[in-house]
């Protein structure tokens, strides 16, 4: 599957252009800030709120932005004009996962210093970052491809926000409910973990595993959304 | 050389039929009309020559090879296509819309000052595509198609709700692009843009061909065999055309008697009608 980053780059800039003239849409980078800001007068030893923090920003800022860029695209007819210029699926995808990828970085970047929060291992943090960016961006895209509209893209985010938003407060329940031990391998669930390490002692098995479960989410998620656009090439 | 070549294409969706057992063929450098009413099956058409859709039989072939191959992007830089399904980035403007093209298809940045004149908005580049009147947008995202100079273009309908000024535009530019040696396939309900456009037409209904050839051709063909007399005297005559009526005719002229003289010709929308008993929509 052939690649062309200079296409990639136009998509890019030509999205970068769209999303900053879009004010419903950029205003969604401020959220995460916002929750920062909230999360850091509580207190940032708050349980659970650096996994919050993280896990709504992935839902509302990676996820939520992906699908609509991708929705609006169908809706407006331009991804079919995408679809039939050179531009391979690889292409596309690249250049219009770029965009959520460089913003919620720098935003997510932003929110933990403003939070304050203090990574016990820097390298598996930013690892764990980036594979979350990576797959809410996948999940954004295959929502944004089973969406006809905008509308409906807002709206098919909430299952995602449910699940995945959920989970790490669901797995506290595995004790009365054996059968959430099943959401305690939802990323989000993993990124908790993760975030929780403590700076006194962790083993290699502890940044190992929340990391390898959720490269697997990741792979398996980036995988369908390919595999989706590219049945999308056709109007069967 | 033919450009696209058609074998027997059929293409069902659940039980009825959206084309049944289609063949023609379009040489290079051809205009060719696909006409018909809405839902005739034309837009599917485009669909399967370009591998948006596939056949549920028969071969359909572009560039002498089979249609599904228009999905690689070698191929793709090749022809260009127009339907009702483009669209335009409506936050960006004319040139900024048609910048992204440039890029995806790799030209040089006089491309856009171009076709921005070949479509005659050159003064309108700095506009947003959502202040634009909807002939204005035709132009623009006819523009992104042709930007790259296609060998073969696919036209669904490009002047369906345009005023005349605009479509005259519109047909102004093919023209010229069909001049430089564009292969054009069009598809349109108006039996007039095709008469003024079409080397040759097909007419589909139901799914089916069922007459081809130029407008030309298919009016001698179809053509009553009567000759239509008008006189200065405000008599009118429909004469059939034999010897009788050749020996009226001259002794009318020898009496200067003769004000106006033709065959009875059909248009190509009357054609359309004796074949299908359909009134186009």
């Amino acid at each position: 599957m052939s690649i062309s980053l200079k296409r990639a780059r136009a998509i890019f800039v030509k999205d970068y252009k769209e999303f900053s003239r879009n004010y419903a849409l950029s205003i969604m980078l401020i959220f995460p800030i916002i929750i920062a800001l909230i999360f850091k007068r509580a207190g940032a030893s708050l349980p659970g709120a650096s996994g919050f923090l993280f896990n709504s920003s992935f839902v509302l800022l990676t996820c939520f932005a992906q699908a609509c860029l991708i929705a609006e695209e169908k809706e407006r007819n331009t991804l079919r004009s995408l679809m039939m210029t050179p531009a391979t699926t690889m292409d596309v995808l690249i250049g219009k996962s770029a965009l959520v990828f460089v913003m919620s970085a720098v935003v997510l970047a932003i929110s933990t210093l403003l939070f304050g929060y203090e990574p016990a291992n820097i390298w598996a943090f930013v690892a764990v970052i980036i594979l979350s960016i990576i797959l809410y961006t996948a999940a954004g895209t295959i929502c944004g491809l089973f969406s006809k509209t905008l509308l409906e893209a807002s709206l098919s985010i909430l299952p995602v926000a449910f699940i995945f938003m959920g989970a790490p407060w669901g797995a506290v329940l595995v004790k009365d409910y054996p059968v959430f031990k099943v959401l305690d391998y939802m990323p989000s669930s993993q990124l908790v973990h993760l975030l929780g390490l403590s700076n006194t002692g962790y083993t290699t098995g502890d940044v190992l595993k929340p990391l390898l479960i959720n490269l697997a989410w990741t792979v398996i998620l980036t995988v369908v959304s390919v595999i989706l656009y590219q049945r999308r090439l056709k109007d069967e | 050389m033919d450009v696209i070549e058609v074998e027997r294409i059929r293409k069902s969706f659940g039980h009825k039929d959206a084309l049944a057992d289609v063949s023609f063929s379009i040489p290079k450098g051809e205009i060719f009309g696909f006409l018909g009413p809405s839902g005739a099956g034309k837009t599917t058409l485009i669909k399967i020559l370009t591998a948006q859709l596939n056949p549920t039989s028969g071969q359909a072939s572009v560039f002498n090879q089979p249609a599904e191959r228009m999905q690689q992007s070698a191929q793709k830089m090749r022809f260009g296509i127009l339907t009702d399904n483009s669209g335009l980035y409506e936050r960006l403007s004319v040139e900024e819309n048609l910048e992204l093209y440039r890029k995806l298809y790799d030209l040089p940045k006089s491309a856009v000052d171009k076709v921005l004149q070949f479509v005659n908005l050159s003064g309108e580049r700095k506009k947003k595509t959502n202040l634009l009147s909807k002939g204005m947008r035709q132009r623009v995202m006819l523009a992104c198609s042709i930007i790259h100079e296609p060998e073969l273009l696919f036209l669904d309908e490009p002047t369906s709700a345009l005023d005349p000024v605009n479509s005259a535009h519109i047909y102004k530019g093919l023209h010229y692009l069909n001049e430089k040696g564009t292969t054009i396939f069009l598809t349109t309900h108006d039996m007039a843009e095709a008469e003024l456009m079409c080397n040759r037409v097909a007419i589909l209904y139901q799914g089916q061909i069922q007459t081809i050839g130029s407008p030309k051709e298919l009016k001698r063909q179809h053509r009553e065999n009567v000759i239509c007399v008008d006189l200065i005297n405000g008599e009118s005559y429909e004469l059939p055309i034999n010897e009788g009526t050749a020996d009226q005719i001259a002794d009318w002229m020898r009496q200067g008697l003769i004000d106006r003289l033709e065959t009875k010709e059909p248009s190509l929308g009357d054609i359309f009608i004796k074949m299908t008993g359909s009134e186009l929509l």
